[in-house]
């Protein structure tokens, strides 16, 4: 974990605390800063223009890398992701002020310790179904550029592997299939969240895969490939 | 039996005399007292009438003259006259004495010789008899003699020495003798029948009595009952095997088995039964041994023979049970292998009268015709399947293969006609195989029915008057009705069509509106708009050019040229790529001229010209012969001639560069000015085909028997290229089809399930589509968020306003 630098600001661990601030988030802004834990909002801003220059409305690449150091975590782990759907980030590798703020009130944090303590909440978050659903389909919103409606299939397969990398049996394979099929340069919306649909409902060996159902014509080609290549395996082992 | 009271019964009889009469006239005497006298007349002859009527056994009049006994005497008050007459005694042996003499007849009557008394006389002995009180003693006697006789005439039967037709005959012979006897007895004791047997319930007519005698005594003897149905049946096997036999004699035997009443049991159920095992084996055999056409004949033949046996001798309650074994032994057994074995072979060779009788034989039988119409059904896709499916994409099988569906399409229609009565269960089939088969290659029939209408519809066409023509186009509807793809048609049709109009090829104006209007009618105006305006196009065109060539600009440009415009609105005519050539000054300014004309009379529109389907007339002179000519040719082959007005000899690249004609197209066209029929150019080195480096001259020595000459342009190679960007273009006007189905139905429903969507779409949509096809536009109408999916249920989609 890289070491904690810079100030910090009053009352980095108070348990207690953390409770009764979640309770007065809005009325913490008004009361000021506090010295034990209540949420600030100039200190958080202080803490935002920390990662920025001077007349940067946005927190950029370089300043993510660093916060990333700062609270311990590394840019490719899926709490990032956790904290950005929390921000409600338009995209990755930046999170504007106002984002920010929003986030960071939600989050009742307002300096470096109390985010660290927040990670553990959020990486439950990942646990929810439902939660975690939602920070899929913004993960799409997130990753993909500006203006653009897909996702190109890289960066989808990095995000793909970063949400679903360990609880999806047939992840590996359907990034094998994605590479093989070049003609999918992109994924649209529809195809991310069918991902997610079929991950969940699709069993490893696709028994209970139905070919008339109502999978993206993507999804059906992979069936038919990873068949087909289950079915070679089979004959080289057998 | 008390005397007295018989003496006085006799005295009131004698008195009147003809009680019976009178109580049978009652009913007229009420009805008219005049005629009292003349019918007291009559009364004389009564007793030889009624012997008359007794012996034609009709019984009705027994019931109106068995009241005779007791007769009111409401008469006789009137008549009290004959008093004090004595009464008669009847004889001591009187009962003796008179059955002696009536058994004296009968005995005659059996042995069939003379009887001594007369037949009246015998006839009031019996009636006296009977008056006395003596008619159950009569009867007893009569039965036992009779029965005497009838056991008597057993033993013959009995010995073993004869054949079956000798023993048949021999109780023919004894059974007519026995009828007419009982007839005969019954006659002269018809007053015993008719009053005493009449009012006795439990004793049998006479006539029964005889029949009972018979039947007990000779026919239920085991060995003559199974002598005679043996012997039947063996005479019915020996004329179904083709001898002649003696019909009368099997007649007169089982109309006595009826009469005896032993038909159903004695003979039928083992005739029943020897049918059965005939047949079946027939059947077998025959089954193996002949084709179907001769098989059927026989079966026609067999049901023929027994319903003649039925007419003959038989009685009419076997019918229904034996022709239905004969069918069923025959027939219905046989179906799926008369079916499998005959069928295809008879529909093969359009054999009309045995596919009648076919049909005649299966629908005598449960299930028959329903069997024939699915092997009807089957026949016709498979034979339809072969005319259709052209694995290798053969193009000399493909060319017939429109004529090969017309023809093998009228032979069928005439055998449902002739030979199925036009059943509409086969109609019904037909329509079903042709659509179904027809569909196993897609789009290809579509293409080729559209061709095969061009070849119709095209001038020079001159095998078919216009009523043939007409016809022609309704057939020619019909197969179209079968297609599935019908946009690949319409495809295809325009390309022709527009091919025809521009070059003033087709055959008729008529048959191409009607065609048109069959057109319209079947698949409804949003199909033919396009071609209808293709039709107006051409005719605003000609107005446009007729003003045109009023125009003031026109005459003063026209010196050389004569020109003619077609506008092609875009969009009503199929595409063509635009193609960019050098023309010559004069036609580049007269093109000007007519741009300026049309957009001052139509601001705002576009011309575009179109090189490739220009044509044009060329006057030309061939020098050494001073020889003119007219020729005929494309707007390639003109560019290329006029070249040679200025110049005798062009290399390739020359004439190239000239015209500035792409390069496969250019090449094409000096092929058919240098190498076809109508060599107008010469070619060096000379070859078939045209090198880069090839020189080119005008030739001089030009020859040729018309005035006129048609040059042709080589045809294109290019009609697979063609043909496949034709059928690309409808699969892609399939793609809004389908999406304009999708938003249709999402729109209308808000929300539907996947599987209910797609089943909608099939509904809708008259072509034929792969559901992954479908699943394709739905995610491509997601992604252009027409519509969404469900966020919860992936299997949900949701109509986006």
């Amino acid at each position: 974990m890289p070491g904690r630098r810079r100030r910090r600001s009053p009352g980095e661990t108070d348990w207690p605390e953390r409770e009764k601030s979640k309770k007065a988030k809005t009325s913490s802004s008004k009361r000021g800063m506090s010295i034990n834990s209540a949420f600030n909002n100039k200190v958080c801003t202080s803490w935002f223009r920390e990662y920025t220059t001077k007349d940067e409305k946005c927190l950029g690449p370089e300043g993510m890398e660093k916060f990333c150091e700062d609270i311990g975590v590394e840019p490719e782990n899926v709490v990032m992701l956790a904290l950005a759907w929390k921000l409600q980030a338009q995209n990755m590798g930046f999170f504007t002020h106002e984002e920010w703020m929003k986030g960071m009130i939600d989050l009742q944090c307002d300096c470096i310790p109390k985010l660290q303590n927040k990670l553990e909440y959020l990486k439950s978050l990942l646990n929810d179904s439902v939660t975690f659903k939602s920070i899929f389909r913004f993960a799409f919103d997130f990753a993909k550029e500006e203006n653009q409606r897909s996702l190109d299939t890289e960066t989808a397969k990095a995000m793909l592997t970063l949400l679903l990398g360990g609880q999806w049996p047939l992840h590996s394979s359907f990034s094998q299939f994605l590479d093989q099929h070049t003609r999918y340069k992109v994924m649209n919306k529809d195809q991310w969240c069918s991902v997610l649909e079929f991950s969940r409902s699709i069993l490893p060996d696709l028994s209970n895969y139905d070919e008339d159902g109502a999978w993206p014509v993507m999804l059906d080609e992979f069936v038919e490939w990873l068949k087909e290549e289950q079915g070679q395996s089979h004959n080289k082992t057998s | 039996m008390p005397l007295s009271s018989a003496n006085k019964r006799a005295l009131s009889e004698e008195n009147k005399g003809e009680p019976a009469l009178t109580s049978k006239r009652s009913r007229t005497e009420s009805k008219n007292r005049e005629l009292d006298e003349p019918e007291s007349c009559a009364t004389m002859t009564e007793p030889q009438k009624k012997a008359n009527f007794s012996a034609l056994s009709g019984n009705g009049i027994s019931r109106h003259a068995s009241p005779l006994a007791n007769a009111k005497p409401g008469a006789a008050k009137k008549l009290v006259i004959k008093n004090f007459k004595e009464k008669p005694q009847i004889p001591e042996n009187f009962e003796e004495q008179t059955w002696l003499k009536l058994a004296e007849a009968v005995g005659a009557i059996q042995r069939s010789c003379a009887i001594r008394y007369s037949l009246e006389e015998l006839y009031q002995a019996v009636e006296n008899m009977c008056s006395y009180k003596m008619a159950a003693g009569l009867y007893q006697q009569l039965q036992s003699a009779c029965m005497k006789h009838v056991r008597a005439n057993l033993q013959q039967f009995l010995g073993d020495t004869y054949d079956h037709e000798q023993f048949l005959k021999m109780m023919s012979n004894c059974w007519q003798a026995h009828c007419r006897q009982m007839i005969m007895i019954r006659s002269i004791f018809l007053f015993l029948d008719r009053t005493y047997v009449l009012q006795t319930s439990s004793i049998l007519s006479i006539w029964d009595m005889g029949l009972d005698l018979f039947r007990t005594h000779i026919i239920s003897h085991r060995t003559v009952e199974a002598r005679t149905v043996d012997g039947l049946l063996n005479l019915i096997e020996r004329e179904r095997a083709g001898e002649t036999v003696n019909r009368q004699l099997l007649k007169n035997l089982l109309r006595m088995l009826t009469d005896l009443q032993i038909y159903q049991e004695a003979f039928e159920k083992k005739f029943l039964e020897a049918t059965e095992r005939l047949y079946s084996a027939e059947g077998q055999r025959l089954m193996q041994e002949r084709d179907v056409p001769e098989y059927l004949a026989h079966v026609d033949k067999r049901l023929n023979e027994e319903n003649e046996r039925l007419l003959h001798y038989l009685d009419s309650s076997t019918k229904k049970p034996l022709i239905s074994c004969v069918e069923k032994q025959l027939l219905e057994q046989h179906l799926a292998q008369i079916l499998q074995k005959g069928l295809t072979q008879l529909l093969d060779e359009n054999r009309i009268a045995d596919l009648t009788l076919m049909n005649q034989l299966f629908s005598r039988v449960k299930d028959g015709l329903k069997e024939l119409c699915t092997a009807f059904s089957s026949y016709i896709k498979n034979t339809g399947r072969l005319i259709v499916v052209n694995p290798s994409n053969d193009a000399e099988k493909d060319k017939d293969m429109v004529q090969n569906l017309l023809d093998f399409k009228d032979k069928l229609d005439n055998i449902i006609e002739v030979c199925f009565a036009q059943n509409p269960k086969f109609v019904n089939a037909m329509k079903e195989a042709f659509e179904n088969f027809i569909n196993q290659r897609q789009n290809k029939p579509a293409e080729l029915i559209a061709k095969y209408v061009d070849s119709k519809l095209r001038a020079g066409n001159k095998e078919a008057t216009e009523e043939e023509l007409e016809k022609l186009l309704d057939k020619i509807m019909v197969l179209f009705r079968f297609i599935h793809g019908k946009d690949v048609f319409e495809a295809f049709y325009k390309k022709d069509l527009a091919k025809r109009l521009l070059v003033g090829k087709s055959a008729s104006v008529d048959a191409e509106k009607s065609m048109l209007s069959k057109l319209k009618q079947e698949c409804g105006g949003g199909f033919t708009s396009k071609l209808e305006g293709m039709f107006k196009d051409m005719e605003l065109s000609k107005d446009i050019v007729l003003a045109f060539k009023q125009h003031q600009q026109y005459l003063d440009a026209s010196q050389a040229i004569d020109l003619t415009v077609n506008i092609l609105t875009m969009g009503y005519w199929p595409t063509y790529p635009p193609c960019e050539v050098l023309l010559p000054s004069e036609m580049v300014y007269l093109q000007e001229v007519f741009k300026k004309f049309y957009l001052g009379k139509h601001s705002g529109r576009k011309l575009q010209w179109q090189p490739t389907l220009g044509h044009c007339v060329l006057k030309a002179e061939f020098n050494s012969f001073g020889v003119r000519k007219e020729l005929q040719v494309s707007l390639f082959q003109t560019l290329c001639l006029l070249l040679f007005n200025e110049n005798n000899e062009y290399t390739y690249q020359e004439i190239k560069t000239a015209t500035g004609i792409e390069d496969s197209e250019l090449r094409r066209t000096l092929q058919s000015l240098a190498c076809g029929k109508a060599r107008v150019l010469h070619k060096t080195p000379k070859g078939k085909d045209v090198e880069d480096g090839d020189k080119f001259q005008f030739n001089d020595e030009f020859k040729h028997k018309l005035y006129r000459i048609k040059i042709n342009q080589i045809q294109m190679k290019e009609t697979q290229e063609e043909n496949t960007s034709t059928t690309e273009r409808v699969f892609h006007d399939r793609q809004y089809q389908v999406d304009a189905a999708i938003v249709r139905i999402m729109k209308m429903r808000k929300t539907l399930t996947h599987n209910l969507l797609i089943s909608e779409l099939y509904n809708q949509l008259k072509f034929p589509v792969k559901p992954a096809d479908l699943k394709k536009r739905i995610e491509s109408l997601i992604d252009r968020e027409y519509m969404e999916r469900d966020k919860d249920n992936p299997n949900t989609y949701h109509y986006v306003a």
